[in-house]
């Protein structure tokens, strides 16, 4: 689904030149849930945001679907991320005057459908999510767990098949942390692929794969199995 | 129309989350335009033209009639009575007017107070040319002399308290005159017909009065009569109409270029006459301007209102910029969510939607806002200078070009800001 060929970048200043991610090789198949990994500055944000298309890459090929996002217009690059990537961020970036429901229907607005269909996906996101009488409150009146469960119904309400998550759990206490991870699997277990940063190992553990980033190289990619996590 | 609602309400919603800059913003483009648009409106009255359809038809001749040599000389802008027979001998033009100003005293009868009265003594054919509106009566059948004038609407409706009163009389100079008509509503702006030391800027004349009835009770020009032989300038009835006293203005209607060009010929011819005949060793040196041209031909133009029609333009251009400074920061601090709207799929030319809706509301908030400083301006200028105050009014065609500057500035003032939000950078956005 997802194919890297020998991708690199380059962040360039009028002093220095610093190369975040170098000659990466990486393949990911539909359905996996792959946990990056690394020290900070390490390129792992820097590769969640290029696999999204918010950032260009300098070198190599980036293949989804078999197609290159290579040279794409900014049209056909937002249409890609907006019918086959969901984003969720550390911070939830949540529109804080919007309501829940609004928040929510940010994405579908940009796709064109009608009044009808975004309700329906809507409100089967936020079933999902547990917050559906929720709907009509605004971000400031929820907990950062609901709010980072907003996001995700935000994310998956457009049906993606790709979900980016950056430290999804980064801002929460570990309980709420537990039920956003959990949510995560639910959503990976209905067949969306999700590669998701974060610098928690138990976390990464529970993702069916660990791709590990030092020095913006690829240096492991390891399949765990979890069952064998938990029995251990 | 659904998603223009949803795009007004993220626009209001934006105005919320920091309405002060935004009020600032509003306020310093309403007062940019809102004084543009005062001296605007002066200067669009002023320069428009009061005969779309005939203005480039309408010329005044001038002509060179001096027994002297004289060498560069223009000729004079105001004809004498012998000059104006002699053109009105020609058949060329479609119509001609010859006229001047005169001030008087009006009254009813002998036991009312006089008012005084702007008076154009004029010819039949004034009416026709200037396109004049009659709501009663008559103008005169011929140019002959007769006790028998025209009043405006507003001198009938203040010396008798209503319009209809053709055939009633009244006293000018303690003459008596019969009414033969009153004029409809009418203010040509500017008033070219008598453009000559910016009298185009004066109202329009209470009362209409016969040339030849002019010249006979001896009604002296009182903006521009001169001579060059000995003539007493007083007895108009006798030396007004022999000798070379010039306080006549003549306009003539010349319909087709091929009639323009007879006429110029014909005047050509007249002054040839003149020399063959010994009373005009000068070189020819006639003048026949159209309408359009005539405040420029008389260097008329208003310098004043030009200047400061420049000074408030430059004073527009600085509250653009102010204004546009105030958006940036605004645009920046919303910069966020530009970038999140563009992560989840808007493309830059739906975000330029939404910034279109946005400088649409910006727009009606800053119209509004203009449009009562404009009105303020305007009655603060009428005060100040309230000759002028005749070119304070606004019609349609003067409100959508206002409101098109300001879709303009708006949309100035919210390009860059709004370029610099949509491309900025995605990821760095997002991760704060």
């Amino acid at each position: 689904m997802i194919t890297l060929t020998n991708l690199g970048k380059i962040f360039r200043t009028e002093l220095i030149e610093t190369h975040a991610l170098r000659d990466v090789n990486l393949q990911v198949n539909e359905g996996e849930f792959a946990a990056l990994t690394g020290p900070s500055g390490s390129g792992k944000s820097t590769l969640l945001n290029i696999l999204g298309t918010l950032e260009s890459f300098d070198s190599g090929d980036y293949q989804l679907d078999g197609k290159s996002v290579k040279g794409l217009s900014d049209a056909a690059l937002s249409k890609l991320r907006n019918e086959k990537i969901g984003f969720i961020f550390q911070s939830f970036n949540l529109i804080k005057d919007f309501s829940i429901y609004d928040n929510i229907e940010l994405p579908l607005r940009y796709r064109g459908l009608n009044a009808a269909a975004r309700k329906q996906r809507i409100e089967q996101a936020l079933e999902l999510v547990g917050l559906h009488a929720r709907r009509d409150y605004l971000p400031g009146q929820l907990s950062g767990g609901q709010q980072q469960r907003v996001a995700i119904a935000r994310a998956i309400a457009g049906e993606p098949r790709i979900l980016l998550a950056d430290e999804p759990t980064g801002n929460l206490d570990s309980l709420m942390a537990r039920q956003v991870m959990e949510l995560l699997e639910q959503i990976n277990r209905q067949g969306c692929t999700i590669l998701m940063v974060t610098h928690d190992p138990d976390q990464a553990r529970r993702a069916g794969r660990n791709i590990q980033i030092i020095d913006g190289q690829l240096h492991d990619s390891t399949l765990y199995d979890p069952l064998a996590q938990h029995t251990a | 129309m659904e998603q223009l609602f949803y795009y007004l309400k993220v626009s209001w919603f934006s105005v919320k989350r920091a309405p002060l800059p935004y009020m600032l913003t509003v306020l310093i483009l309403s007062l940019g335009l809102g004084v543009f648009f005062s001296n605007a409106t002066f200067y669009y009255r002023i320069n428009s033209d009061p005969l779309p359809a005939k203005s480039d038809k309408l010329f005044f001749p001038m002509m060179l009639l001096v027994p002297y040599q004289c060498s560069n000389c223009k000729p004079p802008s105001v004809l004498s009575y012998s000059n104006i027979a002699k053109l009105n001998a020609s058949d060329i033009p479609s119509a001609k007017a010859a006229m001047y100003s005169a001030g008087g005293y009006l009254r009813l009868n002998s036991e009312q107070a006089p008012t005084p009265v702007n008076v154009r003594i004029t010819q039949r054919d004034f009416f026709s040319m200037f396109d004049v509106p009659m709501l009663h009566g008559s103008i005169w059948p011929d140019n002959q002399a007769r006790d028998e004038v025209l009043l405006s609407k507003a001198t009938a409706e203040k010396l008798f308290g209503r319009t209809n009163v053709t055939g009633q009389q009244v006293l000018l100079d303690d003459r008596l005159f019969t009414v033969i008509g009153v004029l409809d509503q009418w203010q040509m702006l500017p008033r070219l017909y008598d453009a000559f030391n910016r009298n185009y800027l004066n109202p329009t004349e209470d009362i209409y009065l016969p040339l030849e009835s002019g010249y006979d009770y001896n009604y002296l020009s009182n903006t521009n009569s001169s001579t060059f032989e000995d003539a007493d300038y007083r007895k108009l009835a006798t030396d007004g109409r022999t000798k070379a006293i010039h306080q006549l203005q003549y306009w003539v209607q010349l319909d087709t270029l091929a009639q323009q060009n007879a006429y110029r010929q014909f005047m050509a011819n007249l002054v040839a006459d003149e020399k063959a005949a010994g009373r005009h060793p000068s070189a020819e040196a006639n003048q026949l301007v159209m309408m359009r041209d005539i405040v420029s031909y008389f260097d008329g133009e208003s310098g004043d209102i030009k200047a400061f029609a420049i000074v408030t333009l430059l004073f527009l251009l600085v509250c653009v910029f102010n204004a546009s400074h105030l958006s940036l920061n605004r645009y920046l601090s919303n910069q966020y969510e530009f970038s999140l709207r563009r992560a989840l799929g808007a493309n830059r030319s739906q975000l330029q939607v939404q910034l279109l809706v946005d400088m649409g509301l910006m727009s009606t908030f800053t119209l509004t806002g203009a449009a009562i400083i404009a009105y303020g301006g305007i009655k603060l200028m009428n005060y100040l200078w309230p000759a002028n105050s005749l070119f304070a009014s606004w019609d349609l065609q003067l409100m959508l070009a206002l409101a098109a500057l300001t879709l303009l500035c708006s949309y100035l003032v919210t390009l860059y800001p709004s370029l610099r939000a949509s491309f900025g950078s995605l990821n760095k956005q997002l991760k704060e």
